[in-house]
């Protein structure tokens, strides 16, 4: 039998308890930590080899070639490593869901179509067995979606790291996030509904996403008019009150549509709303890459391992999407496709893209501070800069290729145990074959 | 109006809806006949006062040298009727010479003047010196022409499904168990899809009101059909006359109908088949019951004292079919079901005649090397969708070549000598089969071959021709009388006669009255007016002139017994509106006219010049040929031929990747020769005639396996009607037209084991395929694989995960192992009944049992396992299962909890082909870890890596990297999970697997390492063909991009005008294809599929 290569012996303690990760969160950085000799990949700009990154109180204090160190600092030598910013997933469901088909551990979507009041973040499950799994393969960051209906609700930034689910979101609300409805009547196997009843649906959701929207303006002038020259109180409503940063364009819209006319009607629909958009799914974005350019509107890619929509497309038609909108000159990024069992992969959905024409930096940047600034959180996360969280990751070798193994990872300066259920099971059955096996 | 009430004749005819006609006729004025029917219920009061309607039209414009005939009334001929007289007895004559005709004998036979005679509904004479016989009754027929009347080759009987836009299956709308309201009761087969003793001939009422329709349009016989079931029933001939069922049924039984594409439905109480695969083998163990059937009652009848086999009418009324009797006549919605059709046919020894999709031409030479006669649909496909930018950047290229390709179908396939004939159903109405074949003939269709499509050769198919489809003596007299070529889009059919018995058409005009007429006013003074009638027959518009002037006629009023006409005479020297009317008699008017001033006058006219057409003011467009031939698959990606095999190929100068004793050659060499690799090594000398491939910097690796696929399968992936289907055949499915076939083979894929799905413990026999993008289905199959079968174990089975408890067994993984076992030993009783019958030579025999003949196989060893599975409980209860049957299984699939009995699984001997990462997507892979297939691999199992996904599938490359990280596998330990250890599990690693001397040539060319996630997949070769090049690809683009443009302008400029569309139920539109991915797999994905 040949011997698998051992990594960090881990403890086999695997609780009695189902669904839950056995994990320990990290204490909070009590001392600042320098990474000294690896090469830095800030994103921000150029790699820098043989670079050191200074961490303190959770932040990045210093960064470059020639860097002082704090007395009194950790020196970690991560000499032939890669030190990146952790990577970003901008549209994931993780800490939602645990178990796809098992229905009591899915909290993903709300009954109804109109929920802008739900919060991700509240039902993020802190010891989802997903969250260490993921952040092992060097994401440690992932936006958090509620799914379903027109309008999901309002998603939250998470960290994959802490004792509950407060200390795990770095921000909300990100973004209110819609479900464009299909322009165009689908014809599938799987598809109940006669294309008549399926446009009739359509326009009904149009108008209803419409309406949500007027509502909640009619809703906003009545409060702010309220108690004013006697104008009469007007009561809560949770729906519309969530609304508001919305109109005030304090949070985007995330918009998830793939073919072109759901994208153009998103477009158009925010535009005369006034309000901020961004487009998730984005399949189509390259065809109308103008007009997106023109509204300033940026595209997760949520993706690139998918299959054409139509059979005439170029095979390789979802690989290039992030290509062609670069090329056109659209702000993207690139998520990992909502798959929140295998966020992990983010990394080879960006690959992807390489393969097939896009430079590599940029498929780095797509995962890192490209999600950052699209979700509006570069001022934390995104890339290694002075101020930013030292949320980072060390590597043996460029993320993007699958080989590479995640050796070391800080949250907010907090070194992260980089075990994982299936780390813990790989070593328990390990040990039932080395106990098998025939001594020497 | 007047009315000299000399009654001629009176007749009677019982009509179905229990309603009594009775026809009047009256002669009045200069033989002008006024018929008056009155509709009166059957009761036994006829008097008058019980008149529910009537109504009058007349019967003008025929010559009055002719006797009249009665429209719509049943005559009675010299036959021998079983009816009994409830009145005078009639006893009209019944011979007619129907004389200066051009008769169309048959298609290309053509009599340019002569005389048809019919006798008591037969042709007895036909030519140019047919003596008229004494007796007969003559209507001079100048200026028309005879065809032999139409068949319509397939139509109907309406439908009890229920609506076929809602959400039910076949399944769902006849639950299979026995004496439900839709079985057909009595002794009938186990299944109520398989209903052969049905026949339309014992139910069949005439419709009279679409009997009309037809005759309208030249029909004059039909088959009609049932519409329900796999193997549905049998179809009659009928004619299209007004008589009871008795006279107008030709012929019963004329075929045996089927359809094997039942429709998916997302009922959870579905009955067997629930798909196509199971549609397929229904059909075909139906007959082989048959043939049980037929020996075991021959056995019980020569040996009483044996056990009495069951009494099956179905099965009874199955024999006659095999060995090529009457016709069977399989419905096919596109040309892969045509195939399969004829595949069936083949293998049951039946007459199969296919009733066809207007799609045959995608696979014309296939479908001509069948040598099956097709009965083709005339619904033109809808125009697509182009008007808006979107529109036609969204529509398929295969949509729009189709539009242009359809009219064209009729033609290719006649012009390869496929025998075809065509079915009117689905059309709307306002939209007839003539028009159609109209359109056909427009664009290539001879016109003989028209007629012959829509006479002889379904004359020959139903086995009448003996009596139908030409105008020769001994024939049925049914036949057409039209005004021109029939199928010339202004020429009318104008009467139709069928049994010998005349009825007009719609477009009937009794004579056209069109031409020059010297008109005389009578008077003291008498005065001429020039009357020039032109425009159609039946809607005429003219001049009328005196003295040099001419103005135009305000009104040409026409109806059988008048023409009414009105001008402004102020021009002419008659002030004000004149108003006149006129009767023809015997080729004169007779008239009356007032004048402005309220005088009135009587004129008549005589017919001084026929009309002459004018020319057409722009000559009309002769219409456009297709813009591009077919292509295979139709579509973007399609190919004009299949890749050339070069008698020898070298690839040079790359990284060569062997997963064989070989291990990563740098700077290599593989020499390929007649599609096999002859040498494999650093430097080799290229043979003579070789292409000369330069790989440098290139990377070669085998063509990658894909041990678990769904991919190219046409039939629903899934029989989900039993628990244990080892009967149905992914192999009857593929489908060479699924798209992610080329797109797989971008990805360096070449061979796939496609896979029925997991809903069954026991599933469907699989089907290795190579992806030879742009053949035939049959070519495929991985030619010499060895047959398998699709086990399953856990949730997908017990259906844990379903909405609602099914009740089916097994509901536990108890139950699961116990009915592996019950059938194993289920199979070893069936082998030994055949043995010892064999072996007595007598007795009552066994019947074969295509689920067992499987399950058999397995257990001698003949049939590959491959069982999806994934906790460990349930993989080891298979492997001693099988053990304890001394069976080794072929392949664990997905496998996710391998790791765990890793030991057990290596000392059975079975290979292990897994997900590399999926995992928590349903509580039982809540374990999986991505170092499960290293493990296996460290414990001495063959392990690989599969997609069981069309996504995944075009990048295992990368996914073999997962064994390096996860397990830490070296990468070319980690190639070998998507080439050699795949193709070791399948038992193909003879052929493929490795770049070795000897096997297989099927390659793929990367632009970096194989396993790297920024390379990129160049060309991909399989038995030497290169199937996939990247630079071919991006050639492709710019050319399908062009054939869009053309093509969508051309529908601006011609599709435009055709905006109404057809509509029928039976619109032979692409069919909703069933499921491509196993939906009872709970995915980690979601449903796929583009969307």
């Amino acid at each position: 039998m040949r011997r698998v290569t051992s990594g960090a012996l881990f403890a086999v303690t695997l609780a009695g308890s189902a669904l839950a990760s056995t994990q320990i969160p990290a204490k909070p950085q009590d001392h600042p930590i320098a990474l000294v000799g690896g090469t830095v990949h800030p994103v921000s700009g150029q790699e820098i080899a043989g670079g050191v990154v200074v961490f303190d109180g959770g932040k990045i204090v210093a960064i470059g070639k020639d860097v002082n160190i704090p007395g009194g600092a950790e020196r970690i030598d991560v000499t032939g490593k890669q030190v990146y910013p952790s990577l970003i997933d901008a549209n994931t469901t993780i800490g939602l869901i645990e178990v796809g088909a098992a229905r009591a551990t899915n909290d993903m979507a709300e009954s109804g179509q109109i929920n802008p009041n739900v919060k991700a973040q509240v039902a993020v499950n802190a010891d989802s067995e997903l969250f260490p799994v993921a952040r092992s393969n060097g994401v440690t960051l992932a936006l958090a979606v509620p799914q379903g209906g027109l309008i999901s609700g309002q998603s939250a930034l998470i960290q994959m790291d802490g004792w509950t689910w407060e200390e795990m979101t770095l921000r909300s609300p990100v973004a209110m996030h819609i479900n464009w409805p299909d322009m165009v009547p689908v014809k599938a196997w799987w598809m109940r509904e006669t294309e008549e009843k399926q446009i009739e649906t359509r326009d009904r959701n149009l108008d209803l996403i419409r309406q949500a929207f007027d509502e909640a303006r009619a809703y906003q002038t009545a409060r702010t008019a309220a108690g004013i020259a006697g104008v009469p109180f007007h009561g809560y409503d949770s729906r519309w009150e969530a609304m508001i940063p919305v109109l005030d364009g304090k949070i985007p819209i995330i918009v998830n549509a793939d073919e072109i006319r759901q994208i153009e009607a998103a477009v158009a629909f925010a535009v005369s709303e006034k309000v901020r958009l961004v487009i998730c799914g984005g399949y189509d974005a390259p065809s109308c890459a103008g007009l997106l350019k023109k509204h300033n509107v940026a595209v997760i890619v949520d993706g690139t391992h998918r299959v054409p929509r139509r059979d005439d497309d170029a095979y390789d038609a979802a690989y290039t999407v992030a290509e062609r909108l670069r090329l056109a000159g659209v702000p993207f990024c690139i998520a990992g496709g909502g798959e929140s069992a295998n966020v992990r992969n983010l990394a080879y959905q960006a690959a992807m893209a390489v393969a097939f024409g896009l430079p590599k930096e940029e498929a780095l940047t797509a995962i890192t501070l490209h999600p950052a600034r699209i979700l509006g959180i570069d001022d934390r996360v995104g890339s290694l800069d002075t101020g930013k969280d030292a949320t980072i990751i060390v590597t043996t070798g460029d993320p993007l290729e699958i080989p590479s193994r995640v050796e070391m990872e800080f949250i907010q300066g907090r070194r992260i145990d980089l075990s994982d259920k299936q780390k813990l099971l790989w070593e328990k059955y390990k040990e039932k074959y080395r106990r098998a096996a025939p001594r020497d | 109006m007047t009315v000299g009430p000399r009654k001629v004749n009176d007749r009677v005819a019982f009509r179905n809806n229990g309603t009594i006609e009775i026809v009047v006729i009256f002669r009045v004025g200069m033989g002008v006949c006024l018929e008056n029917l009155i509709s009166i219920s059957r009761q036994p009061d006829l008097s008058p006062a019980t008149t529910k309607g009537s109504r009058m039209h007349f019967d003008a414009w025929i010559p009055a040298s002719l006797l009249v005939w009665v429209v719509g009334v049943q005559m009675v001929t010299a036959a021998e009727t079983t009816v009994p007289p409830d009145r005078i007895r009639e006893n009209t004559p019944v011979v007619f010479a129907l004389t200066n005709a051009r008769i169309v004998i048959s298609p290309g036979k053509v009599i340019g003047k002569g005389t048809l005679v019919l006798r008591d509904g037969i042709i007895v004479a036909a030519g140019a010196g047919v003596a008229v016989p004494k007796d007969a009754t003559v209507r001079d027929l100048a200026g028309r022409t005879l065809y032999a009347g139409l068949i319509d080759a397939y139509s109907e009987v309406a439908s009890a499904e229920p609506d076929k836009a809602k959400d039910a299956g076949r399944g769902a709308a006849r639950p299979a168990t026995s004496g439900t309201p839709e079985s057909p009761g009595g002794a009938e087969y186990w299944s109520n899809q398989v209903t052969p003793q049905l026949r339309v001939d014992r139910t069949f009422a005439p419709d009279h009101e679409q009997n009309k329709q037809l005759r309208d349009q030249g029909i004059t016989a039909r088959l009609l059909a049932p519409s329900t079931g796999v193997v549905k029933g049998t179809s009659t001939l009928v004619n299209t006359g007004d008589g009871r069922a008795g006279s107008a049924i030709l012929r019963d039984r004329v075929a045996l109908h089927a359809k094997f594409h039942v429709r998916f439905s997302w009922s959870e109480e579905r009955a067997y088949p629930t798909s196509p695969m199971g549609a397929f083998t229904l059909f075909r163990q139906a007959f082989y019951d048959a043939d049980w059937y037929k020996k075991a009652w021959e056995t019980y009848r020569r040996n009483p004292g044996l056990a009495r086999p069951e009494r099956n009418e179905a099965l009874e009324m199955l024999q006659g079919y095999a060995g090529g009797g009457t016709p069977v006549i399989i419905d096919t919605p596109d040309e892969l079901y045509f195939l399969r059709a004829d595949q069936a046919g083949r293998e049951l020894g039946l007459n199969v005649i296919v009733r066809g999709s207007g799609r045959e031409y995608r696979r014309l030479d296939a479908v001509k090397a069948s040598g099956r006669a097709v009965i083709l649909p005339v619904v033109v496909p809808d125009t697509p969708k182009v008007k808006t930018p979107e529109e036609g950047m969204t529509v398929d290229l295969a949509e729009l070549l189709h539009w242009d390709l359809f009219p064209e179908n009729a033609g290719m396939l006649d012009k390869a000598g496929v025998r075809i004939a065509f079915s009117g159903s689905g059309l709307k109405s306002g939209t007839t089969l003539l028009d159609s074949v109209r359109k056909f003939v427009d664009r290539g269709l001879g016109a003989d071959a028209a007629l012959r499509a829509l006479t002889v050769t379904p004359a020959a198919l139903f086995g009448v021709a003996d009596r139908l489809g030409t105008l020769e003596p001994g024939k049925i007299a049914n036949l057409i009388v039209a005004d021109g070529d029939l199928f010339n889009k202004k020429t009318k059919v104008l009467e139709t006669w069928i049994d010998g018995e005349r009825y007009e058409t719609k477009a009937y005009y009794g004579e056209d009255l069109r031409g020059t007429w010297e008109a005389t006013i009578d008077g003291p003074r008498p005065e001429a007016l020039t009357v020039v009638l032109k425009g159609e027959p039946t809607k005429l518009s003219g001049k009328v002139g005196r003295d040099e002037k001419e103005v135009d006629l305000s009104t040409v009023a026409l109806d059988r017994a008048q023409l009414g006409l009105s001008f402004k005479g102020d021009d002419l020297g008659m002030a004000g509106v004149v108003r006149m009317s006129a009767t023809l008699s015997g080729g004169a008017m007779l008239g009356t006219g007032v004048a402005a001033d309220g005088r009135t006058f009587d004129w008549t006219a005589t017919r001084t010049a026929p009309f002459v057409p004018e020319p057409e003011k722009t000559p009309p467009e002769p219409p456009s040929k297709s813009l591009y031939a077919a292509n295979f698959p139709l579509g973007a990606h399609g190919v004009a031929s299949l890749p050339v095999q070069p008698t020898a190929v070298l690839f040079r100068n790359a990284t060569v990747w062997t997963s064989g004793p070989q291990g990563v050659i740098e700077r290599g060499s593989v020499l390929v020769q007649r599609g096999k690799i002859v040498a494999v090594g650093r430097e080799l000398a290229a043979p003579a005639d070789a292409l000369v491939v330069d790989a440098s910097g290139m990377h070669i690796t085998p063509g990658l396996i894909d041990c678990h696929s769904h991919t190219a399968s046409d039939g629903g992936i899934n029989e989900v009607g039993q628990a244990i289907t080892a009967e149905v055949r992914i192999g009857d499915f593929v489908d060479c037209n699924d798209i992610s076939i080329y797109r797989e083979l971008a990805g360096g894929l070449t061979t796939a084991n496609v896979l029925h799905g997991s809903a069954n413990p026991i599933g469907g026999q699989n089907q290795v395929i190579k992806l030879r993008w742009g053949a035939l289905p049959e070519q495929m199959k991985f030619e010499g694989a060895p047959p398998g079968i699709k086990f399953a174990l856990g949730e997908n089975v017990k259906q844990s995960n379903w909405d609602r408890r099914s009740g089916r067994y097994p509901q536990t993984r108890m139950g699961v192992e116990q009915l592996i076992r019950d059938e194993f030993k289920a199979a070893l009783d069936y082998r030994k009944r055949w043995t010892d019958w064999r072996a007595r030579g007598k007795g009552m025999p066994p019947r074969v049992d295509l689920e067992l003949e499987t399950i058999a196989e397995i257990l001698e060893g003949k049939r590959l396992v491959h069982c999806h599975s994934y906790r460990q409980d349930e993989i080891l209860a298979l492997l001693r299962t099988f053990e304890s049957f001394k069976v080794q299984l072929a392949t664990l699939q997905h496998i996710l909890e391998g790791y765990k009995v890793a030991d057990a699984i290596a000392k059975h001997g079975a290979g292990a082909s897994c997900f590399s990462d999926w995992w928590a997507y349903k509580l039982e892979v809540y374990d999986a870890i991505p170092y499960n297939g290293a493990l296996m691999h460290d414990v001495g199992v063959v392990a690989s890596f599969n997609s069981d996904s069309d996504e995944l599938a075009r990048r295992l490359n990368t996914e073999a990297a997962k064994a390096v990280k996860y397990g830490g596998l070296s990468e070319e330990e980690a190639l070998k999970f998507v080439t050699l250890n795949p193709a070791k599990q399948l038992r193909i690693d003879a052929r493929v697997g490795s770049i070795e001397a000897g096997k297989d040539a099927d390659l793929a060319i990367w632009n970096g390492p194989p396993l790297s996630t920024s390379s990129r997949c160049e060309e991909t070769w399989i038995d030497g063909r290169k199937y996939f090049d990247r630079e071919d690809d991006a050639k492709q683009r710019v050319e399908a991009e062009k054939m869009r443009a053309a093509l969508i302008q051309k529908i601006l400029k011609e599709g435009g005008s055709d905006e109404k569309k057809d509509k029928g139920d039976g619109k032979p539109d692409e069919h909703p294809r069933p499921p491509r991915t196993d939906i009872y797999c709970e995915r980690h994905d979601g449903i796929e599929g583009g969307y």
